[in-house]
């Protein structure tokens, strides 16, 4: 995957148009579900670094998100410490523990890597289910603080489209450091591993490494998004990062595209949109969610970024006729 | 002919001055929004709280809607799943407030769920009022435009723990859904009394909302030969637990906290498996019990939807009533602060089912926080039976709550 002029423009009309979408937005309520999108397009970009470009698929997105969103909301609450700070250190906190799980866990590949990867989601959450002292358990950890001094400061960071704008960025900062890394040499490196690890381990490349780095940095990106959504919401529990949630952002990923920088932000969106927009049917909204994802998943293999790509061949091809 | 005139001049004028009321007068919307557990584990709750608003709201526009001045209101409900989710209430909440234009938000079954949005409603210009969810946090931080019907866990945990002493056991094995907050604050408060009284909790065994076999947490409780069983958790699990213990062998008394209704503790359980459990728990709805508008709420109910009212529905279905007197004493539905206000200061409505106890002659205290009577209720021949009050003083769990800061 390089970075060519096309590319770019791409890029930058889709960041143009996430710029302008809040004064399309009439209801606040949209703007939330966007400020929840750009969070999600974060966790699905370090989705992506694992799964999309190293080939390993990670089930323990949402443990990672726990772990930053409590990590920021228990260094804020117990130790007052300023809210900027402790987002910066959700992501860290959140790669020590990577780290301590990426290490075994790499040890063994395909399906084997998403076991273990989901059994680490599943101690995360019962970890934080359980560990009422530090946790509150299920009832979960109310009054997160915004950034900023609240309502009188010079930011308002409890306007929700000022919170957009802060998450835009956020996300923009993610999925150009996202570019960055699979356009340079580690990225190339993350590609061969994903298409045929042994030739890399032949070449002379110790494939654990990198793996471990892209297992880290996703994790990184998952930890920094929990933090957000931690200090967006103002109040977090377990039920929030259960398995089921990594699982959405395992489909991001599917459904936008695989291995593609834009595929992660389309899918994110579709993952928040699309169940609110079927609530008209009623208990059956998730169903009709579940046939969707099977039927995009059957028949989108290249998920939606794949399927333009095709439409636009196509159209080309005609057009050179 | 003066005087015919007279009068045709009085009835022109009282024609005039009808049409001209007339002419101002409106019937105008209120949308009521109900975010709860429609679907999931939770549902057994959530469900029958949406459905006793949608009744409740019939009842009122049926009797003339909620009269402002020369403006009437009918109400409109909009139920959102919530899966008893913090993500999904807060969106759904959003959505009724940001899109719907709802100002007053019913319903919310499950503590998780209500907590997330109780963390940022007080910057809404809305109005929430909590049912079934017990966690005691939810009115402890003091947000003004919140109240809650149902009383927290451990105000009815420590009551039944000195109940349970009163009974003479001193060995008790718990079992429930110890992970749920509130489930753990009924029995930390039922242990706390339950020790003073010369008993104590040989083990507290945990099993999963969705867990539906427990005979291996029954058989190791079985081997510590224990005075009595008490089991907490959602009506289907605990039915299970019911069940099983007798399944097993485990011949002691059973106590529980639950609120399900005997529709659905049967969907699970024999009514001979139930014979002799205890339900120590709120007084809430249970024919036996209840009075007069409890009756005629469950008949209404069953007639409307074809099933039993939960125990516990009535919490959300004297929501209504409070925020129809509120809104009614405030005078406006648009300032919604004032409404909120107007809610602590009201006396219990005349339609409300549960049995509350006033603090200060209102429904709510300072915390927002209302207070029914706990009670002891036994499984008899099929059916709950109300058996006597538990020990509670309102007032005295009303000065503990408001000293707890956050």
């Amino acid at each position: 995957m390089t970075l060519t002029r096309k590319n770019g423009l791409l890029y930058l009309a889709i960041l143009a148009g996430l710029i302008v979408l809040p004064s399309f937005i009439s209801t606040k309520y949209y703007i939330h579900l966007s400020v929840l999108a750009l969070i999600w397009v974060i966790v699905a970009q370090g989705q992506n670094l694992i799964q999309g470009f190293t080939g390993y698929v990670s089930i323990a997105q949402a443990g990672f998100m726990g772990i930053g969103a409590y990590g920021t909301a228990l260094l804020g609450l117990n130790f007052g410490l300023p809210v900027w700070l402790t987002i910066l250190s959700a992501p860290l906190i959140t790669a020590l523990f990577a780290l301590v799980a990426g290490y075994p866990s790499l040890r063994v590949k395909g399906h084997y890597f998403a076991i273990v990867t989901l059994a680490f989601n599943m101690v995360i959450f019962i970890v934080l289910l359980n560990l009422t002292d530090l946790t509150n358990g299920e009832a979960g950890l109310m009054g997160i603080p915004k950034p900023g001094a609240g309502k009188d400061g010079a930011i308002n960071f409890a306007d929700r489209t000022t919170y957009y704008y802060f998450v835009l960025i956020a996300a923009t900062g993610v999925t150009a450091l996202t570019a960055l890394i699979v356009n340079s040499r580690l990225g190339r490196v993350l590609v061969a591993i994903r298409q045929n690890e042994t030739l890399v381990g032949a070449a002379g490349l110790a494939a654990w490494k990198y793996k471990l780095f892209a297992f880290v940095v996703s994790a990184m990106f998952a930890g920094f998004a929990g933090a957000l959504y931690a200090h967006y919401q103002s109040f977090i529990n377990p039920e929030i990062f259960t398995i089921a949630q990594s699982m959405d952002a395992v489909l991001a990923v599917i459904l936008g595209g695989s291995g593609t920088i834009t595929g992660p932000i389309i899918g994110a969106f579709a993952i928040v949109f699309l169940p609110e927009y079927l609530r008209f049917a009623d208990s059956f909204r998730l169903v009709i969610y579940g046939l969707i994802l099977i039927l995009a998943t059957i028949f989108m293999p290249r998920g939606i970024v794949g399927l333009a790509s095709d439409a636009l061949g196509l159209l080309k091809k005609r057009r050179a006729r | 002919m003066k005087r015919r005139s007279t009068i045709g001049a009085g009835l022109a004028a009282a024609v005039l001055a009808a049409s001209t009321s007339l002419a101002g007068a409106a019937e105008k919307d209120l949308v009521v929004g109900v975010s709860d557990a429609l679907t999931g584990p939770a549902a057994v709750y959530g469900v029958p709280q949406a459905r006793a608003v949608e009744l409740a709201a019939e009842e009122v526009n049926a009797a003339g809607g909620i009269r402002l001045g020369e403006d009437t209101y009918k109400i409109t409900v909009l139920s959102y799943d919530d899966k008893a989710n913090p993500t999904e209430a807060s969106n759904s909440v959003r959505k009724l407030i940001d899109r719907d234009g709802a100002r007053f938000l019913l319903g919310f079954c499950c503590s998780g769920a209500t907590g997330a949005v109780a963390s940022f409603i007080q910057n809404e210009d809305a109005v929430m009022l909590v049912g079934n969810a017990a966690e005691r946090s939810i009115t402890t931080r003091g947000i003004d435009n919140l109240v809650r019907t149902r009383p927290p866990a451990d105000y009815t945990g420590a009551a039944a723990g000195t109940f349970v002493a009163s009974k003479g056991h001193k060995r008790v094995a718990v079992i429930g859904a110890l992970e749920t907050s509130f489930y753990a604050m009924y029995v930390d408060a039922f242990e706390r009394e339950f020790v003073k009284g010369g008993g104590e909790i040989v083990t507290r065994e945990a099993f999963g909302l969705k867990d539906r076999d427990m005979s291996p947490q029954l058989t190791k409780i079985r081997a510590l030969e224990p005075d009595a069983l008490l089991v907490v958790g959602y009506v289907e699990p605990a039915a299970f637990v019911y069940r099983q213990s007798v399944e097993l062998g485990l011949d002691v008394p059973r106590y529980g906290f639950t609120s399900g209704s005997e529709e659905q503790f049967l969907r699970v359980a024999s009514s001979e498996q139930m014979e002799g459990v205890w339900d120590l728990r709120p007084t809430e709805l249970t024919l036996q019990s209840t009075g007069e508008t409890g009756r005629a709420y469950h008949e209404n109910f069953t007639a409307r939807f074809g099933v039993q009212p939960s125990p516990s529905s009535p919490y959300a279905y004297d929501q209504l009533y409070a925020l129809r007197d509120a809104i009614l004493k405030a005078g406006t539905v648009e300032d919604a602060a004032a409404v909120a206000k107007a809610l602590r200061e009201l006396p219990v409505p005349k339609e409300a089912v549960m049995q509350y106890i006033p603090i200060d002659g209102r429904m709510f205290d300072g915390n927002g926080q209302a207070y029914t009577t706990n009670g002891a209720f036994q499984w008899q021949d099929g059916a709950w039976v109300f058996v006597q009050e538990l020990p509670s003083v309102a007032e005295d769990y009303s000065r503990f709550l408001s000293s707890i800061d956050g």
